[in-house]
């Protein structure tokens, strides 16, 4: 079939096609094989037995409603989460802006290094908070607040990226004809730059938002006890102990966050750029997403 | 009305070791038409942009009836910009661009849309107020990126390349409308462009720029008829340009060409080598051996049929190649290639330029494309 193709260049590309499908269904297997075990009526994580909602919900002390260790993570997941999308992107967006306006001597630098938090090792910088807080900066010290310090600090990182992409759309001359109309700087920023910005502002709080809940490794190291727990923590911990179905539930309700999040964030920037040419909407949040899987 | 008179005093703008606006000097009277014409790179759109107050001279004052407003903010300035990409608010209606800037004037909801409604009326975008800028053409983003700077009524109205996105048939129909706008509210208008077709049609008066500099500065008529260099002859328009030597002679001067002497009406800055310059549709052909002052005999070396007149390449007696456009108009003759004829310069359209030769030989190889590309 490839060398039909090869002979006949308007043919469908069906092998192709082809990968494209088997790659798609592969990467979906394992996602869908948990979700299955959520369900599942016995307490076996690896043979069907029928279906059942009672590792959500059931009165048992085992299911994420009924285990209040599990409830405490999931409600610390979702404060953290919180937290982060609400500090990150406020911050991201103003070092957005001002990297954007910033030059001269030192701007290259600094682009350079606003953005290395995308690529550095997550353990490499994990550790190295943790190094801070224990050692030099001892009056925060580990817990919650270490944790949404940490959180903040590599999810700007996408709010920046996310937000200058943005910028660099809209470009300076809006923001120079709003003066020439008469609008003090900050009228500018809050009449149209803001507004310009909402779609990546939007995107902006979302992508933190999953970010921050799907993270284990800044979580783990800058955790100081039980009430730090955060779900991905108590499912590693809880998978090596005695797992139940009941990890699986907490996972699918960990993915349906994620996934309502990231439906959101879509749905938001498509409402806000509405009627804009082009395809940036999806091109951006599919940007985020692959760097989201980091 | 007698405001919107702006003086530029020794204007000067540097990025790094760059100099883009070289010590302008000039003053546009109140509700003049003024354009800043040049190829890119001239400092037009810098000199613009530090009159709307996006950059700051690093020398120089600008003055606007009279008091210096270098120092004052874009949004305190009395001016208003319209930009070449239009720079709508995306996330606003037709009608609320529109009305932004009213917004910051101490204005009534009334007079506010009263305003909005007979500027969009005046620019011929009534219908449109509702819809969103995204939905609209290229030619009404532009009119209403007009309504909005003008809905101010500032007594200075700049635009930079306005017409730059457009196609070239609504160029010419917009062109026709700034103007009769321009004159209905007698607002100071200044027009940045490369396009010297706008800017021989809309100006009261032209500013030829490069370098940083103004090369002239006059009205149309004057820049087209008599260019002081080769580089404003060829920027509007195309120009043959030959290397002479100029004698004081009368209230003109003789030209020296090769082994003949002809008359010009033109007084160059100073006597002795320099170039001369003639349009191509002064240049007439007539029989060979016609006699008389300003005549010289040549030979077709080429013609190039260009619809509504032919562009006739000459080989005159001297060696130089000169250009005659050739009218199709039914009456002149078809000329073919080998035909012996006689060139005849007119001293009052032979000029001598103010070039230094050297000058004016580079500029003319520079400027060839420039000249070839006019004449297509």
């Amino acid at each position: 079939m490839s060398t039909a193709s090869l002979r006949n260049p308007w043919s469908k590309p069906r092998f192709l096609v082809g990968i494209t499908w088997i790659y798609i269904l592969w990467s979906l297997l394992p996602v869908l094989l948990a979700i299955r075990f959520a369900f599942n009526s016995g307490r076996s994580r690896t043979s069907l037995q029928g279906w059942s909602t009672k590792w959500f919900f059931g009165d048992n002390s085992f299911s994420v409603f009924g285990d209040p260790t599990l409830q405490d993570a999931l409600t610390h997941s979702l404060v953290l989460a919180g937290l982060a999308m609400l500090i990150a992107t406020p911050l991201g967006i103003m070092l957005a802006i001002g990297l954007q306006r910033w030059r001269g001597r030192g701007s290259g630098p600094a682009n350079v290094i606003a953005l290395l938090p995308l690529v550095t090792p997550e353990l490499v910088f994990a550790v190295g908070l943790f190094l801070l807080f224990t050692t030099a900066m001892t009056t925060i010290g580990l817990g919650t607040t270490a944790q949404v310090i940490g959180h903040v600090t590599f999810s700007m990182s996408f709010v920046v990226v996310i937000v200058r992409g943005r910028l660099i759309t809209i470009g300076p001359d809006v923001e120079e004809a709003a003066a020439d109309l008469g609008a003090p700087p900050l009228a500018v920023i809050w009449r149209v730059l803001l507004p310009l910005l909402a779609p990546a502002v939007a995107a902006s709080l979302l992508i933190v938002f999953a970010l921050s809940i799907d993270d284990f490794v800044v979580s783990q190291y800058l955790a100081s006890g039980a009430d730090t727990t955060t779900v991905p923590m108590r499912i590693y911990a809880q998978a090596r102990a005695a797992p139940t179905p009941a990890l699986n539930a907490l996972a699918t309700l960990m993915l349906a966050f994620t996934l309502i999040a990231l439906g959101l964030a879509y749905g938001v920037f498509k409402f806000f750029s509405r009627g804009e040419k082009g395809g940036s909407a999806i091109e951006q949040i599919a940007s985020i997403d692959s760097g989201g899987g980091r | 009305m007698s405001e919107g008179d702006i003086r530029l005093e020794g204007l000067v703008k540097r990025y790094g070791d760059v100099l883009a606006v070289d010590g302008i000097d000039l003053h546009v009277p109140p509700g003049e038409f003024f354009t800043m014409l040049g190829p890119s790179g001239c400092g037009k759109t810098t000199t613009l942009r530090m009159i709307a107050g996006f950059e700051r001279p690093d020398e120089g004052e600008i003055l606007l009836d009279g008091s210096d407003m270098s120092s004052t903010p874009p949004h305190k300035r009395r001016v208003n910009t319209v930009f070449q990409n239009y720079a709508l608010f995306t996330h606003k209606t037709v009608a609320e661009n529109v009305g932004f800037g009213l917004r910051y004037q101490k204005i009534s909801k009334d007079e506010t849309k009263r305003r909005v409604d007979a500027v969009m009326e005046m620019v011929q975008i009534s219908e449109l107020g509702e819809r969103r800028t995204s939905e609209l053409s290229g030619g009404q983003q532009q009119r209403v990126a007009l309504a909005r700077a003008l809905v101010l009524e500032a007594p200075v109205l700049l635009l930079d390349e306005p017409l730059g996105a457009l196609d070239a048939r609504l160029r010419i129909d917009l062109q026709v409308e700034l103007k009769r706008i321009q004159e209905q509210l007698e607002v100071t208008f200044i027009y940045v462009t490369h396009d010297q077709d706008e800017a021989l049609t809309m100006s009261d008066r032209v500013a030829v720029m490069k370098g940083g500099r103004i090369e002239q500065c006059d009205v149309p008529q004057k820049l087209y008829e008599e260019p002081n260099t080769a580089f404003v002859a060829n920027f509007l328009g195309s120009a043959n340009l030959l290397s002479v030597e100029a004698r004081a002679a009368g209230a003109g001067c003789d030209v020296i060409l090769g082994n003949f002497t002809l008359k010009s009406e033109s007084r160059p800055e100073q006597a002795g080598v320099g170039t001369a310059m003639i349009r191509p549709e002064y240049v007439k052909l007539e029989p060979h051996g016609s006699e008389g002052e300003n005549r010289l005999p040549g030979m077709v070396e080429e013609v190039v049929y260009m619809g509504f007149h032919q562009d006739v390449r000459v080989r005159l007696a001297n060696g130089d190649l000169i250009r005659a456009d050739v009218p199709n108009d039914g009456d002149s003759p078809e000329y073919e290639q080998g035909n012996a004829v006689s060139v005849h310069l007119r001293a009052a359209n032979l000029r001598v330029l103010d070039d230094y030769p050297d000058e004016a030989v580079d500029e003319a190889a520079e400027s060839d494309d420039i000249a070839a590309s006019t004449a297509e």
